[in-house]
C-alpha cells in the first residue's frame, strides 16, 4: 500500500471519526440519535462560508496579502463553523430535546423530530442559497509536500491533524473535565447517575453543542477537499451514523476504530480494478452488515469497558 | 428532634399494578430504620417510591417538611436526580455502578454537591479507610470488582454527598455473610448527620442496632415490630 492512498484513507477516516463520535455520545449520554447531524453539518459549512465571505474585504483591508491575512481567515473559517454547530446543538436541544424529554418513546421522538428538522434545514438552505456549490476559503493554504515520493496536499495533512486534534481535546475533556465525568456516567449507567445527582436536563445541553461543534469542525475540514452545499450534510451523516453503530454505539474508541477501519476499506476498494469508487459505498455497508450480524453490538465491547 | 421524613397515605405501583397501600410513617433525624419484609413485600419499591423511580398514585411525601414532587408522580426517574440534589441518597438494589469508571472516579460522581466537590480528595480517603478492600483497588475498573467490592463502591458513593436521608437497599443481598457484616458495620460506624433507612431481609444483621425496625408485609406497613426474630 502507497503512502498516497494511506493518506486518502487517514483522510476520510478523521471526517467519519469526527462525526460517528458526535452521534454516539449523544445517544448513549442523551438517548437521543440525532437525524439532524448532517443538517448540523451544513448549515455549519455555510456558516463558514457566509462570515467568511462577509469578513474577507475588511481582513484584506486590514492585513492586505500577509501571511496573517491567510491565517485570519482560516481561523474565521474554523470558528464560525465550530459556533454554528455548537449553535445547531442548542437548537436541537430547545426543538427535539426540552419538550419531550420526559414523555414516553422519547427516543423515538426524538428521532422523528430530529428527522423533521433535518429535511426542514436542508430543504431551507436549498431555498435560500440555492443548489450551486460554495468553495469555502483554504484553511491550510494551497501546496503539497513531497514524501517517500508521494504529493501529500496541505488540506489532507490539515484535515487527519486537525481532526485528530479535536478528537484528542474531546476525549481529555470527557476523561479530566468535572462535566466530562458526569457524561461518562450517564454514559454507561442513566440509573446510577440520576442516584449521583446528575440529570439528563443538565447533561444534555453541553452533549448536543459539543457534538454540534464537532459536526461543525467535520463540514468546516471536508470543504478543503469538497463544496459546501445544501446536500453536503447527507453523506456524512449516514456514514457517522453506520459507523457509529459499527463501532458499537456508546463506544467512543470503538467509533474511532469503526471509522479508520471504513476509510481504510473505502480507499482501497477505490483503487481495486475491477472494483473502483462506485463499489465503495456496496463494499462499506455490506462490511458494516456483516460485522453487525457477526457482533451485533458491534466492535467496541472489543476495545474499551464502558459497556457490560 | 425535627422530622425528616413523612411519608402520608402512599400507595404506589407499576402501571396498573398496585405495590404499595396507604403507607404511613415518619423518620426523624439521627434515626436510622431498618425496613423489613419478605421479598416482593414493597421494600423496594418504597425506596424506589420515595426517589421517584417508581410512580405513585396517591399520597404524599414531604423532606424536610417540603412536598416533594406533588401527590403524583411521573416516575422512571426523571425527578431523581433533583431530588438526590435536595438531599437523599441513594445506595439501590443492583448498585447501579459505572462499570467503565475507576474506583475513585465512580466515588468522585457521588460528590455532586459544591462543597462535597471541594473536598472529594479528603472524602474519598475517608471511604476507603471504611472500607480497607478497596484500597489496594482504588484505580481498578469497578465494572472488574466482585459483588462484594461493587457494593462498597456504591455504598461509599453514597456517602460522598452530605445527603439529609440516606437510603439503603439490601445491603447483604447476595453477599457472603462475613461480608454483609462487613458492609453492615460500616453503616453503623458512620457519623450520620441526617437519618438512615436500611431495607433488609435478615433482620439478624438490624436487630439490637437499628433504632426502629419497621415491618412490611404484602405492601402494607405493620409499623415497629420490635427486635424480634422475623419468621
Amino acid at each position: 500500500m502507497d503512502l498516497g492512498l494511506i493518506i486518502y484513507a487517514l483522510n476520510l477516516a478523521s471526517i467519519y471519526a469526527l462525526m460517528a463520535i458526535g452521534i454516539s455520545i449523544l445517544w448513549s449520554s442523551v438517548g437521543m440519535i440525532n437525524m439532524a447531524h448532517g443538517a448540523t453539518f451544513a448549515t455549519s459549512g455555510y456558516a463558514a462560508w457566509f462570515v467568511s465571505g462577509a469578513l474577507k474585504p475588511a481582513i484584506a483591508a486590514t492585513f492586505g496579502k500577509t501571511v496573517m491575512a491567510s491565517v485570519m481567515m482560516a481561523s474565521v473559517v474554523m470558528l464560525s463553523a465550530v459556533l454554528a454547530g455548537a449553535f445547531c446543538g442548542a437548537v436541537i436541544y430547545a426543538l427535539a430535546f426540552l419538550p419531550i424529554h420526559d414523555k414516553p418513546n422519547y427516543s423515538v421522538r426524538s428521532l422523528i423530530i430530529t428527522l423533521a428538522l433535518n429535511i426542514g434545514v436542508v430543504q431551507s438552505l436549498l431555498w435560500y442559497f440555492g443548489p450551486r456549490n460554495r468553495g469555502l476559503p483554504k484553511v491550510f493554504g494551497f501546496g503539497r509536500w513531497e514524501l517517500l515520493d508521494t504529493k501529500i496536499r496541505y488540506d489532507q495533512a490539515g484535515t487527519i491533524v486537525g481532526a485528530s486534534l479535536v478528537m484528542i481535546l474531546t476525549l481529555a475533556w470527557l476523561r479530566y473535565s468535572r462535566r466530562g465525568l458526569e457524561v461518562r456516567a450517564m454514559m454507561q449507567n442513566a440509573e446510577g447517575a440520576a442516584y449521583s445527582g446528575i440529570s439528563r436536563q443538565a447533561t444534555a445541553l453541553p452533549v448536543l453543542m459539543l457534538t454540534g461543534a464537532l459536526a461543525g469542525v467535520a463540514a468546516a475540514l471536508l470543504s478543503q477537499t469538497i463544496f459546501v452545499s445544501p446536500t453536503a450534510g447527507v453523506i456524512p451523516l449516514v456514514k457517522g451514523l453506520t459507523i457509529a453503530l459499527l463501532g458499537g454505539l456508546g463506544s467512543v474508541s470503538g467509533a474511532v476504530a469503526a471509522a479508520i477501519l471504513i476509510g481504510f476499506l473505502e480507499a482501497i476498494v477505490g483503487v481495486i480494478p475491477f472494483l473502483g469508487q462506485r463499489y465503495v459505498m456496496f463494499a462499506t455497508f455490506s462490511f458494516i452488515i456483516l460485522v453487525l450480524i457477526f457482533r451485533p453490538r458491534g466492535i467496541g465491547g472489543l476495545l474499551d469497558n464502558t459497556r457490560e | 428532634m425535627p422530622e425528616i421524613l413523612r411519608i402520608k397515605q402512599l400507595s404506589a405501583g407499576y402501571g396498573p399494578l398496585r405495590v404499595l397501600h396507604e403507607i404511613d410513617f415518619t423518620v426523624s433525624e439521627g434515626e436510622r430504620i431498618g425496613l423489613v419484609g419478605l421479598n416482593g413485600h414493597g421494600k423496594t419499591t418504597l425506596i424506589r417510591a420515595i426517589t421517584h423511580m417508581t410512580g405513585w398514585q396517591q399520597g404524599s411525601i414531604k423532606l424536610d417538611g417540603e412536598e416533594i414532587g406533588g401527590t403524583r408522580s411521573l416516575g422512571a426517574g426523571r425527578r431523581t436526580a433533583a431530588l438526590v440534589k435536595k438531599g437523599i441518597a441513594v445506595a439501590p438494589q443492583g448498585d447501579a455502578i459505572f462499570p467503565g469508571l475507576s474506583v475513585r472516579k465512580h466515588l468522585e460522581c457521588g460528590a455532586h454537591t459544591k462543597l462535597a466537590w471541594r473536598n472529594r480528595r479528603r472524602r474519598i480517603d475517608e471511604i476507603l479507610q471504611i472500607f480497607p478492600p478497596l484500597r489496594s483497588l482504588q484505580h481498578n475498573l469497578v465494572g472488574k470488582l466482585s459483588g462484594g467490592e461493587r457494593r462498597m463502591v456504591s455504598v461509599g458513593r453514597m456517602l460522598m454527598s452530605d445527603a439529609r436521608l440516606y437510603l439503603i437497599d439490601e445491603p447483604s443481598l447476595g453477599l457472603a455473610p462475613k461480608i454483609s457484616q462487613r458492609v453492615m458495620d460500616a453503616l453503623w460506624a458512620l457519623p450520620v448527620t441526617g437519618a438512615m433507612i436500611i431495607a433488609e431481609q435478615n433482620v439478624s444483621l438490624l436487630s439490637g442496632r437499628a433504632d426502629r425496625i419497621l415491618g412490611m408485609h404484602a405492601g402494607r406497613m405493620r409499623g415497629d415490630i420490635g427486635h424480634v426474630e422475623l419468621n
